[in-house]
């Protein structure tokens, strides 16, 4: 294997350089080694490796600050444990930083003394794209991303093929000719966004949505250019290319004058879009930004949509998606929304923010190079499901899906799995229901 | 590159075990990477999916849509997700050979 390059070095250190604020410098210097990250870490709890605990992520990155912007750790780099960057750092890096860590931020929610740790894997991260390190199969989702203007390289006309197909199930399923799902009209009170994955192979969830948006009466349409909520790029580290996916969203709502932009199901792009993009692009939304779970659960406040109770019977959980509920704090909608009409509801244990990650998250699902250790970690998951007996998993966030459907088939669970529009779908009382 | 034993074959696949030379692939291996996914044994419909992914992969280089496939196939969508547990991609894709597709999948 090739040592780093000088150039690498350099790129690799500009993360310390230039600092906007004190917030990296103050966490990397932090940490009071008490251990309690450990614990928290679905990742050392289902390895028991030491190597893997949060505060070893976090020292390997503070090392090399230490290494290079501190007065000892230059001079005595060995009294200060100060690490060199080089090959064997950057490999380590990749390994804990991306290979063993989902971002799911549970070990900043224990750490006792507040260190953002999730935040300083992204340093690490983006440390590492700097340095052309980031994961090939993760680097092409960006890739493809950055050039087709979606995540899945989907052509504008196979896009616009299966949204009048799905249309067509649309009409029959409610029964209505008028029933639509418009596209690139200008004007509509909201521009709603996919995941990629959807149109892909999951167009169930986009019907279903298409169905809540119906029967609420609601003043909608998609936009054919750009509809992609993921911004992956937020997890490889790469904020330049994160701005421009980003921009790319913001723009549309601007070319199709929408009042709202509503986030697909998606934990990560609704945190990328939603909550960080006003930090990385460092300005205010001129509109408004909801998730899809707030926009169901007000249409039910409002009394805009009804849900049978008698329609789903089996006993159904709820997987909270760590960058909607811990990051985000949307706690309380998707509960409310399944308070109406689930009457055997089993929560998990712990959920809400203190959830476990489905092991997916952070780009894990897109990184092949990781298959076994992710595996591995979602055993905590399937013990956690099969504990509530429940029949359905319903989970706000596609990559959530995806990853509970593998632990389906890996750990035998026999679960269906479900976004919270389609289960809500399944129960909607429509005027026009077919007999 | 990781291996993947089926019956004594050893195939070379990247880590989420597809196929690492999409060239290698044929009926017979389709039939032993089903195996793995539990499908012991492939019906019409099973073959009908995979043929056509197949068919557009080796044409136009990436995976068909959903639409495409039950429109090509006149299989229900409702019927893909139960004929292949792990879905159109994880579980289709990789029984028909092709290298895993980007994003949330």
């Amino acid at each position: 294997m090739k040592e780093l390059n000088k150039e690498q070095i350099t790129k690799g250190l500009e993360v310390f350089q230039n600092l906007a604020d004190s917030k990296l410098v103050t966490h990397l210097n932090s940490c009071v080694h008490c251990g309690l990250c450990a614990e928290s870490c679905i990742y050392y709890l289902a390895t028991k490796d030491n190597r893997l605990t949060p505060a070893r992520k976090v020292d390997l990155v503070a090392s090399i600050y230490r290494r290079y912007f501190t007065f000892t750790g230059k001079f005595w780099p060995g009294f200060v444990n100060a690490r060199q960057l080089n090959k064997e750092t950057a490999d380590e890096m990749v390994d804990l930083l991306f290979g063993a860590c989902t971002m799911c931020g549970r070990c900043t929610m224990h750490c006792s003394i507040g260190v953002d740790i999730a935040f300083l894997v992204r340093v690490g991260r983006t440390m590492l794209s700097n340095m052309g390190m980031v994961p090939v199969t993760l680097q092409s989702t960006v890739n493809a991303a950055v050039e087709t203007g979606n995540n899945m390289s989907i052509p504008e006309e196979e896009f616009i093929a299966t949204l009048k197909w799905m249309e067509e199930e649309l009409i029959d399923e409610v029964n209505d000719p008028n029933a639509k799902i418009p596209m690139n009209e200008t004007g509509k009170k909201i521009l709603y966004t996919l995941n990629p994955r959807e149109p892909k192979f999951f167009p169930l969830s986009i019907s279903a949505m298409a169905k809540i948006f119906f029967a609420a009466g609601e003043s909608w349409t998609l936009s054919t250019k750009m509809y992609d909520v993921t911004n992956y790029a937020y997890f490889s580290g790469n904020l330049d290319e994160a701005r421009l996916i980003a921009h790319r969203l913001w723009n549309e709502m601007g070319n199709l004058k929408a009042q709202t932009l509503v986030l697909a199901e998606c934990g990560h792009g609704s945190r990328a879009f939603r909550w960080e993009a006003p930090n990385y692009l460092q300005e205010q939304f001129p509109f408004e930004v909801k998730t899809s779970v707030e926009c169901i659960a007000d249409y039910i406040r409002e009394g805009k949509i009804r849900l049978d109770p008698e329609k789903i019977k089996d006993v159904v959980t709820l997987h909270d998606p760590c960058n909607l509920v811990r990051s985000g704090g949307i706690i309380h909608e998707q509960r409310y929304i399944l308070d109406q009409f689930i009457a055997n509801f089993v929560e998990m244990t712990p959920n809400g923010t203190d959830n476990y990650c489905c092991g997916g998250g952070g780009g894990q699902l897109a990184m092949s190079e990781y298959n076994d250790r992710r595996m591995k970690i979602a055993e905590i998951k399937a013990v956690q499901i099969q504990k509530t007996g429940a029949k359905i998993v319903v989970t706000p966030c596609h990559n959530c899906v995806d990853q509970l459907s593998q632990i389906n088939v890996f750990f035998k669970l026999g679960l269906k799995i479900k976004t919270l529009a389609e289960i809500v779908a399944d129960a909607l009382i429509l005027e026009n229901e077919p007999g | 590159m990781a291996t993947l034993e089926i019956e004594g074959r050893v195939f070379n696949v990247d880590g989420d075990g597809f196929l690492s030379t999409p060239e290698l692939w044929n009926e017979d291996v389709a039939k032993l990477f089903a195996k793995y996914d539990g499908i012991a044994d492939m019906n019409d419909k099973h073959w009908s999916v995979i043929k056509i992914i197949r068919r557009n992969w080796e044409e136009k280089g990436m995976a068909p849509m959903i639409r495409t496939i039950c429109q090509e196939t006149g299989v229900k969508l409702r019927e893909i997700y139960e004929l292949f547990p792990l879905g159109p991609a994880r579980g289709a894709c990789r029984i028909a050979g092709l290298p895993k597709p980007d994003g949330c999948v």
